[in-house]
């Protein structure tokens, strides 16, 4: 069995961001570049799935990492594969670039099919885009059953099936029963990711990562970056601070705390 | 222009509503109804909208939007109807525009909301799913034009692409903050574990229970129950004091209908100031500390 887990580099965004000269992206010369949240969570998940199979006395499933983007990303394979991930395939070509998320999620079903995966993982929501949609198009091309905000996960490898409980609005959840092969996108607070150890960093240098292109997924350039992309993105602007209320700036703890109480009081809240 | 509905309402139906006005009214409406079609399947539910929605063979293709509310179960499957419409996907619009040619733009939030983008589809069909609490002009916008039902695909089982089990509340639910008069909310910002205190402390100086953002309860640092937002509980406290909370488009789903509304964020931009009644642009362990004592010593007066 191998479970592919596709994991997206973003930037941190607890760095500062600044909006690029061009006003239609934001600067990415000197970012602090991490893996998605969300996709930690879905690699995590993938290697707490192969520990069960394990310790059930089945055969351990390959697990494979995935990302698409320029070189930049091999640091966030060689992370996946230092938190555990078993190989690396970087899907890298100039064509990819300016992709969204339908185009992007065509080139990862590509390769995907091509390595076979019974399961794929990923996150349930980019922290940059956001669009929630890239592991949607990969199950539709795939033509696998389809979950999204997944909040745990049951495999049955003799079944080929999985248990799978999704979230719903307002604290409620739903229990889903799907066969493999299938694509899962997980929600943050599945799981707590582990950290990389130093040993696990050392491997990783040694495991293999290897290079994809779109002449060898067979992908056609008119539906793929750019070129494929059904959406541009024309700006990007700091959203408005909206109408608002008092805002106490630049006091000193005491002075704003005092001055908060008497607002306080006079809503009469206290 | 098409706008998907759910029998009965639901969710997101006034802002998907206003969506369509936004781009020049003159929808029809496409109405799901789970009795129709059967128990919610993303590939089914997809696969029924398709059929309804897309040109027939040799019948001329015309510019076609497809607005649904950003509700879990139409995000879900929105994407894959994109795909089989041979469509742009623009997920949880919060604006949208038409210019004098007929061209579409609509923003969204970027980067965790730090930043909104304007974006246009470079296709002739665009799907778009609709943020829901976030869309002007929702509450005056009016119905369909006509209203259509969707139909039940042919060959139903094959769309059928999993199976739902049942339902269960996702926290044990001790916490009751859907009544609770006063809520001092813990956000990332606190810090971490041990630094909820802060929060705890205010909350109990306030007699006030204690909410948590999203991360704070995925990173174990309070019990689901704890959790305010669309995923987690709706609340109108009187006051709702949220320390170290950005406001994330979720966040602000469960709470901004509480009538007084602070927030203390050390970032000036962060979007809660734009709900809050009462902001302090401060590190939050200075200030809340502070707060807290100011509060006890007024109490013991
Ligand atoms: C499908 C889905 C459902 C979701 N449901 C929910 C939900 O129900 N509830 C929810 O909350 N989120 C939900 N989220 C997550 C949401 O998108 C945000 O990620 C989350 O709300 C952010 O939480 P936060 O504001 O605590 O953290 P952050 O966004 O990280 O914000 C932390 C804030 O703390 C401030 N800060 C940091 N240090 C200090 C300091 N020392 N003093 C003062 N301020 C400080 C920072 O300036 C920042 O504004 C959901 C997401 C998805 C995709
Ligand atoms: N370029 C990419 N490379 C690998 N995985 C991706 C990429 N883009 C999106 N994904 C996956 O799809 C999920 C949802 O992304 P999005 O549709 O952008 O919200 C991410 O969390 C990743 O798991």
């Amino acid at each position: 069995m191998r479970i592919g887990v596709c994991v997206k580099q973003v930037p941190d965004t607890d760095s500062q961001l600044r909006i690029a000269d061009s006003g239609r992206w934001i600067d990415d010369s000197d970012l602090n570049w991490v893996i998605s949240s969300c996709d930690l969570c879905a690699l995590e998940e993938a290697l707490l799935l192969a520990e069960a199979e394990v310790s059930r006395g089945e055969e351990r499933p390959e697990l494979v990492v995935f990302s698409l983007g320029p070189a930049r990303v091999e640091e966030a394979l060689r992370k996946a594969l230092a938190l555990g991930a078993d190989r690396a395939v970087h899907l890298a070509d100039e064509l990819l670039q300016g992709g969204d998320a339908l185009t992007d999620g065509r080139a990862l079903a590509a390769v995907l099919a091509k390595e076979h995966c019974d399961l794929v993982l990923a996150g349930a929501q980019s922290d940059d885009l956001g669009q929630a949609a890239t592991p949607a198009v990969i199950a539709e091309v795939l033509g696998f059953p389809y979950a999204w905000l997944v909040m745990a996960v049951e495999l049955d490898s003799r079944k080929h099936s999985l248990r799978v409980v999704r979230e719903l609005e307002g604290g409620m959840n739903e229990v889903l029963r799907l066969d493999l092969p299938a694509v899962l996108a997980i929600q943050a607070g599945i799981n707590k990711p582990r950290f990389a150890s130093l040993r696990g960093t050392l491997q990783a240098r040694r495991k293999p990562l290897r290079l994809e292109d779109c002449g060898g997924l067979g992908l056609d350039r008119g539906l793929v970056g750019a070129a494929g992309a059904g959406v541009e993105t024309e700006s990007v602007t700091l959203p408005p601070i909206g109408a608002g209320g008092v805002v106490i700036e630049g006091a000193s703890a005491e002075a704003a705390a005092e001055e908060l109480v008497a607002h306080l009081q006079r809503e009469a809240v206290l | 222009m098409w706008l998907v509905e759910a029998a009965g309402g639901g969710p997101g139906t006034q802002e998907v509503r206003a969506c369509g006005q936004a781009l020049g009214g003159n929808c029809r409406g496409a109405l799901l109804e789970e009795e129709r079609l059967g128990p919610y399947a993303p590939g089914l539910y997809a696969e029924a909208l398709r059929a309804l929605i897309a040109p027939e063979d040799g019948e001329d293709p015309v510019p076609i939007v497809v607005l649904l509310p950003h509700t879990y179960q139409s995000a879900e499957y929105a994407p894959r109807l994109a795909v089989r419409l041979g469509a742009a996907y623009i997920a949880s619009v919060s604006g949208a525009t038409i210019d004098d040619g007929g061209s579409l733009r609509f923003r969204r939030s970027i980067l965790q909301a730090k930043l909104q983008a304007e974006v246009r589809p470079k296709t002739r069909t665009v799907v778009a799913t609709v943020q829901i609490g976030a869309f002007g002009g929702a509450e005056s916008a009016g119905p369909p034009n006509h209203v259509v039902e969707v139909g039940r695909p042919a060959d139903i089982e094959e769309h059928r692409e999993r199976e739902t089990l049942g339902r269960e509340a996702a926290g044990a639910g001790g916490v009751d903050l859907a009544s609770a008069e006063r809520i001092v909310t813990a956000g990332r910002g606190v810090g971490g574990p041990d630094e909820v205190s802060v929060a705890a402390d205010l909350a109990e100086a306030l007699d006030a229970e204690l909410g948590a953002s999203r991360p704070v309860v995925d990173n174990g640092w309070l019990p689901r129950d704890h959790q305010v937002g669309s995923s987690g509980h709706i609340v109108t406290p009187n006051l709702y004091v949220a320390l170290g909370v950005s406001g994330s488009i979720q966040h602000l789903m469960g709470m901004s209908g509480s009538r007084i509304i602070v927030a203390i964020n050390k970032d000036p931009e962060a979007p809660i100031f734009s709900v809050a009644h009462y902001g302090i642009v401060a590190d939050l362990h200075e200030v809340a500390p502070v707060l807290t004592r100011l509060l006890e010593a007024r109490r013991s007066d």
